[in-house]
C-alpha cells in the first residue's frame, strides 16, 4: 500500500472478502466468518498459505493445514506460539456481519468483545480456545457417559470444574476490563454522532455470579461452587449453566436496551460508535493506529455516517475497503487512495 | 508413514528396491518379528519384547519414584534426558470424553494397585498441559493422594506442545521444577 486507502471493487465472488479475511487472519489469527480452518482451505488443497510483508520489511506467514493445524512464521522463523504473530499487523474489521451486533444473538457481542480483548492481549486466544475445548469435552461427557455410575462421572466433572473455574475467572476479568476501557470511548462517539442527544452505556452481564471486587482467588473458588451447584440442572438439560459462554454485553441507549428499543438508524450509529471506540482502544494500548478493514459495509452507511467515518479514521488509519461498485464511496473516500479492481473468474469479462 | 513426506518416501522405496533380496527379506522379517513379539510390559505398560521391560528389571533404578506418562513416546523422550532414575507407568492415553476415552480403558486401576502395593514415595505426573492432560492429572492426583505424594512436572513447554517435541533441556528443567498437586 502506497496510499492511505486501498479501495477494492468487483462483483460478488471475485475474492474481495477473501483478501480482507486473509489480512484479518494474519493480524488477529481469527476470521469473523469461519471458525474452522478447514473452511478456509480450498476444497481440493491440503493447505493454505497467507503471507504479508510490512514496510519495516517484516514477513508474517500463517500456514493453515488440514492435518497438523497451523504454523506461524515471522521473518522465516517458525514461532512456537502462534499468537507471537500478533502485533505488527493490528487491524480492526468492520463488515456487514457487524450490522447484526445490536440485534443479533449474544454470541455475536461476545465474539466482538473477544476480538477487542485479543488485540489488546494476544495470549487471550489461548484462554478462549481452552475454554471452548473444556465446554466441548464437558458436553460430550454428558452425551456419552450418561449411564456411567455417578461417582465416576463426578470425578471427571470435578477435574473439569477446577480447570473451568480458573479459565472462566480469567476470561470474565478480561472481558469486564475491556468493557470498562471501551465505555468512555463508546459514550464519547455516540454523543458526538448524535449531536449530544444519545447516551450509550455498555453493561457486562457475566454468565457466572461475580461477587465483590475483581480478584482471582475468591472468584475462582466461587465459580467452582457455582459449577458444582448447577450439576443437577446440567444433567437434566445437557449443557453447563455457568460460565463466560453465557455472558451478555448489554447496550443501553439513554438507559434502554438498544436491542429492543433503538431504531435502525440509532443501531447503525451505535455500531459505528462501537467500531470507532475499538479503533481508539487498540491504538491506545498498542501505540499505533490499527488498519481499518471495511468489508462491504460502506454501502450500508448513509452519506453522513460515511463522512464521519472518513473524517475520524481516514486520516490516521490505513483503510482497506471493499465494495461492489465505486459509487458506494461517498465524498472524499477516493482521495489519496489506490484502486484495485477484482474480476470474477466465472464472469465473461471485465466489469465496468 | 508419519513424518515422512512424499519425496523421502520415494527415496526410501527406491533404496529398498535396489537392495539384494536377502537384505529386504531380513528387513521384512525384522518388522514382522517386532510386530508379533513386542507387547507391553506387565508392570509399566511400556513397549517391551519381554513380559517385564528393561527399565522395570533394572535394579539400579529408584523404585520409590514413579513417573506417569501418556504413552511410550513420552517415556522415551524422558529417558533421553537421562535425568530421571525412577520407574514409569504408561497410561495408554488421556481422558477425553469426545474420543470416548475414560479412565476404565486406560491403565489407571493398575496404577492405583501398583502405588498401593509398592513403596512409592512420589508419583510424578508428566502429562502434556492440554485440557485432556490436565483433566487426567487432576483426576489421578485425587485418586492417588491417599497413598502417596503426587507432583506434576512444571512445564515451560509451549502451550499445546507435545512432550515428544520438547528438547532435553526443557524436560530436565521441568523435572527439577515439579509442583505438588492437591
Ligand atoms: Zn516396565
Amino acid at each position: 500500500m502506497t496510499e492511505k486507502r486501498l479501495l477494492i471493487t468487483g462483483p460478488n465472488g471475485a475474492g474481495k472478502t477473501n483478501l480482507l479475511e486473509a489480512i484479518e487472519l494474519l493480524g488477529s489469527l481469527r476470521s469473523h466468518r469461519c471458525s474452522r480452518d478447514s473452511d478456509l482451505i480450498h476444497w481440493n488443497q491440503e493447505r493454505a498459505l497467507l503471507r504479508a510483508l510490512s514496510c519495516e520489511d517484516e514477513t508474517l506467514e500463517l500456514e493453515l493445514r488440514r492435518k497438523g493445524g497451523r504454523q506461524a512464521k515471522r521473518n522465516e522463523k517458525v514461532l512456537s506460539r502462534q499468537f507471537d504473530l500478533i502485533g505488527p499487523l493490528r487491524c480492526v474489521g468492520f463488515s456487514s456481519l457487524d450490522l447484526e451486533l445490536v440485534r443479533g444473538q449474544p454470541a455475536l457481542r461476545r465474539q466482538w468483545l473477544d476480538r477487542v480483548v485479543q488485540q489488546l492481549e494476544p495470549i487471550y486466544s489461548d484462554l478462549i480456545s481452552r475454554y471452548s475445548r473444556l465446554l466441548r469435552q464437558r458436553s460430550q461427557l454428558w452425551r456419552r457417559w450418561r449411564n456411567k455410575p455417578a461417582n465416576e462421572r463426578d470425578a471427571i466433572l470435578d477435574a473439569f470444574d477446577l480447570q473451568m473455574a480458573l479459565v472462566s475467572t480469567r476470561i470474565h476479568r478480561r472481558r469486564s476490563r475491556a468493557l470498562r476501557h471501551l465505555q468512555p470511548l463508546v459514550a464519547h462517539w455516540q454523543k458526538m454522532i448524535s449531536n449530544g442527544k444519545e447516551k450509550l452505556e455498555l453493561v457486562y452481564y457475566p454468565g457466572s455470579k461475580l461477587k465483590g471486587e475483581e480478584a482471582e482467588e475468591p472468584w475462582r473458588l466461587d465459580i467452582q461452587d457455582q459449577l458444582l451447584d448447577q450439576r443437577l440442572d446440567e444433567e437434566r438439560l445437557g449443557s453447563c449453566r455457568v460460565g463466560p459462554h453465557r455472558d451478555e454485553v448489554g447496550l443501553l441507549l439513554n438507559g434502554l436496551e438498544a436491542r429492543r428499543f433503538a431504531s435502525s438508524g440509532q443501531q447503525r450509529t451505535l455500531i459505528l460508535s462501537l467500531k470507532l471506540a475499538e479503533l481508539d482502544l487498540v491504538e491506545q494500548m498498542s501505540g499505533l493506529p490499527p488498519i481499518l478493514l471495511l468489508d462491504d459495509v460502506l454501502a450500508e452507511l448513509d452519506a453522513k455516517r460515511q463522512l464521519l467515518l472518513l473524517e475520524v479514521a481516514g486520516e490516521k488509519h490505513q483503510c482497506i475497503v471493499t465494495a461492489t461498485h465505486l459509487d458506494a464511496f461517498q465524498g472524499e473516500w477516493m482521495r489519496e487512495s489506490q484502486l484495485l479492481e477484482t474480476k470474477s473468474f466465472s464472469s465473461k469479462g471485465s466489469v465496468g | 508413514m508419519p513424518g515422512i513426506g512424499p519425496r523421502t518416501a520415494q527415496r526410501l522405496a527406491l533404496h529398498l528396491l535396489r537392495q539384494p533380496e536377502e537384505r529386504v527379506r531380513s528387513f521384512a522379517d525384522a518388522m514382522l518379528a517386532a510386530k508379533s513379539q513386542v507387547g507391553q510390559c506387565q508392570k509399566c505398560f511400556h513397549l517391551s519384547a519381554d513380559p517385564i521391560c528393561e527399565i522395570c528389571r533394572n535394579e539400579g533404578r529408584d523404585s520409590e519414584f514413579l513417573c506417569v506418562v501418556a504413552d511410550s513416546r513420552d517415556l522415551l523422550a524422558l529417558e533421553r534426558t537421562k535425568e530421571f532414575k525412577g520407574l514409569y507407568h504408561v497410561l495408554g492415553g488421556l481422558i477425553s470424553p469426545m474420543d470416548g476415552v475414560g479412565p476404565e480403558i486406560l491403565n489407571v486401576s493398575s496404577l492405583v494397585k501398583r502405588v498401593d502395593a509398592d513403596d512409592v514415595d512420589e508419583v510424578i505426573l508428566a502429562l502434556t498441559p492440554s485440557v485432556e492432560g490436565d483433566t487426567t492429572s487432576l483426576y489421578l492426583a485425587r485418586l492417588l493422594k491417599p497413598f502417596t505424594k503426587v507432583s506434576r512436572i512444571a512445564y515451560g513447554l509451549p502451550v499445546g506442545g507435545e512432550l515428544e517435541y520438547a528438547d532435553e533441556v526443557t524436560l530436565t528443567r521441568a523435572l527439577e521444577g515439579r509442583q505438588t498437586l492437591g
